[in-house]
């Protein structure tokens, strides 16, 4: 018998108003036509109660894209769930931001893309970072949970301190400092995105020296870059073994990316009910436990901690979702990621902002350096 | 942060909160979930904000009547201090 999973990833669309180069979404993005409805959404709030977990983490996209994000946020506290809305802002005022906090609303999180406006607007492909900080402001009113999420990479790592200082003044309860990890549109920027060893340490002395000075004011969560790791993380705690995520047109997944991976079908919410989808569907047992590890991880005595790592991460650098996860040390594909370093290592150049006066002149003006998220049909 | 001040009023920071069914209670925070049982529970239970630090151990003092009252004292102060360092309390 499997323990229950802890938390509901809700991907409500994936609409959204910014183009963020690093977005973790898949590349095929779900289309709004094929989006769950209110009443669909609603039942998997409440299933998702009933099956025993404890959050809701709402995103997308973009969540607030949604008209209906009220009563989702509504439906989930009635099914006992902790709301949580990752969002970047954009869609929020302080009426609707109140309508969400009445609806039950128990924490916020706003990415930002960087400190410097420029950078950070350049970063999202659209103009919102002024709109998040005026937001942090009215979400300070209100008695909920705050977090800033600041994605770290190449291009905005040198000001690191300058970014901690700033996020310092929007006063939230926790800060997460998470370096770009390569997936679905990260994957294909990867070059303009990964750092240099030397930000790296640098990154992480800082945050060090920050997790000191803030303690008991900002709690610092940080996420490691797992291509400079030894051995890889675990990606979602272990492949159906804490989280369920449904994406915008009901697909259930465990993780995602998972997605990508070929050979695999996954269940909808529309066809089966969660409990069956977590105890019973194949999709959600193929890499649970550890009857399908390869060596080295069969034999390792890390296989419990971290599960072999990932798997799509295995499949979109070997082409193999069965072999060990190449950002480990051990794992007989580990030169991809060597070689990925080194070459992020032989060029120590970061680019120059650049503004234009429309999402398609920005595209236009940077295919050199990266492709911006863009919009599903 | 030092350990709370006697006249601090420990409580719930934003965001945090009990859940869970009535016999298994469960203070939930936007990482996670705390399963709180015997002294842990009795301690946040009375972390309303509106009783006192020094209130909230004076009731603990009397509950466990042959500990230590320093070590009481002691215990409580760190177990909070931990917490608001999680931000999940705040005095």
């Amino acid at each position: 018998m499997v323990s229950n999973p802890l938390a509901l990833i809700a991907e409500v669309t994936h609409r959204c108003p910014l183009h963020c180069v690093y977005c973790s979404n898949p590349m095929q993005l779900a289309g709004t036509q094929s989006e769950l409805s209110t009443a669909e959404w609603t039942s998997v709030l409440q299933q998702a109660g009933k099956l025993g977990m404890l959050h809701a983490h709402f995103t997308g996209g973009e969540p607030l894209a949604r008209t209906d994000l009220i009563e989702l946020i509504a439906a989930a506290r009635a099914a006992g769930l902790y709301t949580n809305l990752i969002t970047s802002g954009i869609g929020l005022n302080e009426q609707r931001l109140k309508s969400l906090v009445d609806a039950g609303l128990d924490h916020i999180q706003i990415s930002f893309q960087d400190s410097r406006e420029g950078s950070a607007n350049w970063i999202a492909g659209a103009k919102a970072h002024a709109h998040k900080i005026e937001l942090s402001r009215e979400i300070r009113k209100h008695k909920i949970a705050f977090t800033v999420n600041l994605v770290v990479h190449r291009q905005n790592l040198d000001h690191l301190e300058e970014m901690i200082v700033f996020i310092e003044q929007l006063n939230p309860e926790r800060v997460e400092i998470a370096h770009t990890q390569y997936y679905g549109w990260a994957l294909a920027n990867r070059e303009a995105l990964m750092p240099t060893r030397a930000q790296l340490e640098k990154a992480v002395a800082i945050i060090a020296e920050a997790e000191k000075r803030l303690a008991g004011k900002i709690r610092i969560d940080s996420v490691v870059p797992d291509y400079y790791a030894k051995y890889p993380k675990a990606c979602m705690g272990g492949w159906g073994r804490r989280l369920m995520l449904i994406n915008p047109s009901g697909k259930v997944l465990p993780c995602h990316a998972a997605e990508v991976l070929p050979g695999l079908s996954f269940e909808n919410v529309r066809e089966n009910t969660l409990s069956w989808i977590w105890q019973e569907s194949s999709s959600f047992q193929r890499f649970r436990g550890e009857d399908w590890m390869p060596e080295p991880c069969r034999s390792c005595d890390r296989r419990t901690e971290d599960f072999g790592g990932c798997r799509c991460q295995a499949f979109l650098l070997t082409g193999d979702a069965m072999v060990t996860d190449p950002a480990c040390s051990l794992a007989p594909a580990h030169s991809i990621v060597e070689s990925a370093v080194r070459e992020a290592n032989s060029n120590v150049e970061i680019e120059q902002p650049v503004t234009a006066t429309s999402f398609v002149q920005l595209q236009k003006l940077t295919t050199d350096v990266w492709s911006y998220r863009t919009n599903p049909e | 942060m030092p350990p709370p001040a006697d006249g601090s009023q420990p409580r719930l920071a934003a965001g945090c909160r009990w859940g869970g069914p009535d016999q298994d209670r469960v203070i939930l925070f936007p990482e996670g979930a705390i399963k709180l049982q015997g002294t842990g529970l009795q301690i946040l239970e009375r972390c309303d904000g509106t009783r006192t630090f020094s209130e909230i151990i004076g009731e603990l003092q009397k509950e466990f009547g042959k500990t230590d009252p320093e070590k009481i004292r002691a215990d409580t102060g760190l177990f909070l201090e931990q917490l608001q360092r999680k931000r999940i309390v705040d005095y």
